[in-house]
């Protein structure tokens, strides 16, 4: 029930963060793996003193309220989430703040659209070869030929640098492919 | 703070060592520490030079049967090596780990279903061998194995203060995907027992220990100048 005074209203605060993925991910499957994390780490009663919800997730960003007191508790279920429905992913936590306003304007920049497009260019060297899946920066994402290779870190892409692929110079700051 | 992580890199991880170095330092890693088990094998270390403002170090994992060859596994590498780490897979492979005084670091591995033992504590405490917490099935398991797992960290973790052990905490990644930062780090540690300022100090410690053995030791206590 809507409690009618100010002073009880429980305070929250507001987590920014971005998703890591190895694919697309859609913002329902988002909240049901981080409640599915938050169940099992902390269990019924710890969900009940802590309500989670997903106030926008967008480009990769995204904004989750939590309880003031339970700061640490919510860090922890996000770092905890490995996979988000199968596809290998990564939630990192970029701030904090008391106000969505004040999250959205610190820590979402408006123009951060992330383009993943598929390259079609492939890569042969002595100890790897495969397609690029995407570039960033200066990271690049290989689906390699040999399986193997990303056997032991349940990855589907390899994660190298164009610095690894004898493109990068040293005067490469980030902006470009270096390839 | 200078936060460090150990991780392994491509041919034993998916990712490049430069690759890591990057994700790292986009993390708030101050430095980070390449353990492979094979580290003549390390993809394109030369890389990792290209990457700035982040201190990236090659260690080696140490990987041995049994504890005789263990001995001869570590007195090889200690020499080319700031940096030696052992995943104990066996009470009697991690009790001879912190038997050897030229070892670092002994990581209790999340498979090892029972607890660090007094014998291995009291030799750990004796030839100043740090206890690592691979953190890991905090992410990767679910269920009742990751309560066993918690149930078995909390008893290492009584018998490590116990004996006031050096304590390290490590996520063993193998991709950028793996990694977490180290605010987040010490929140999962402080979910499977750690105080905050133990979190704390053990994101720190395998940097302070390399910058231990960087330097000129003569013998115990005695540093050429």
């Amino acid at each position: 029930m809507r409690s009618k005074l100010p002073v009880l209203r429980t305070r929250r605060r507001y987590l920014a963060f971005l998703v890591e993925a190895e694919g697309e991910i859609c913002s329902k499957d988002l909240i049901e793996e981080i409640q599915s994390s938050q169940l099992s780490l902390f269990g019924d009663a710890g969900v009940a003193r802590n309500r989670l919800k997903l106030i926008s997730f967008q480009n990769g960003r995204g904004l989750l309220r939590c309880h003031h007191h339970h700061i640490q508790e919510t860090r922890a279920v996000l770092a905890a989430v490995g996979s988000i429905k199968g596809i290998r992913a990564a939630i990192r936590t970029k701030g904090l703040s008391g106000t969505i306003k004040s999250a959205t304007e610190k820590y979402i920049p408006q123009l951060s659209k992330l383009s993943f497009e598929n390259d079609g260019r492939r890569i042969e060297l002595e100890e790897v070869s495969g397609c690029i899946i995407r570039t960033r920066g200066l990271e690049v994402d290989l689906c390699p030929d040999d399986r193997s290779w990303t056997k032991g870190s349940d990855t589907m892409y390899m994660g190298l640098t164009s610095f690894d692929l004898c493109g990068g110079h040293e005067d490469a700051d980030g902006t470009t492919d270096g390839l | 703070m200078s936060f460090c992580e150990i991780l392994k890199a491509f041919p034993e991880g998916s990712d490049s060592a430069s690759r890591l170095a990057l994700a790292a330092k986009r993390m708030g890693y101050q430095g980070i520490m390449i353990c492979n088990e094979a580290p003549d094998r390390i993809f394109r270390p030369k890389a990792i030079g290209h990457v700035k403002g982040i201190n990236v170090i090659f260690g080696a994992e140490v990987c041995a049967s049994n504890p005789r060859a263990l001995r001869s596994r570590v007195s090889s590498l200690r020499p080319r090596f700031p940096f030696l780490a052992f995943s104990g897979y066996s009470e009697e492979m991690a009790r001879a780990a912190c038997e050897d005084p030229n070892m670092d670091l002994m990581l209790l591995r999340p498979e090892l279903r029972r607890p660090l033992g007094i014998v291995s504590a009291k030799a750990a405490k004796q030839n100043q061998v740090a206890i690592g917490f691979d953190i890991s099935p905090l992410v990767r398991w679910r269920g009742s194995a990751r309560s066993r797992w918690l149930e078995t960290v909390s008893r290492s973790l009584e018998l490590s203060r116990k004996f006031d052990l050096a304590m390290a905490i490590t996520i063993g990644a193998r991709s950028h995907l793996d990694l977490r930062s180290p605010r987040d780090l010490a929140a999962l540690a402080e979910v499977a027992g750690f105080e905050p300022n133990e979190a704390d100090a053990a994101l720190e410690l395998p940097g302070k220990l390399v910058k231990l053995n960087q330097r000129n030791w003569l013998g115990p206590g005695v540093e050429l100048l």
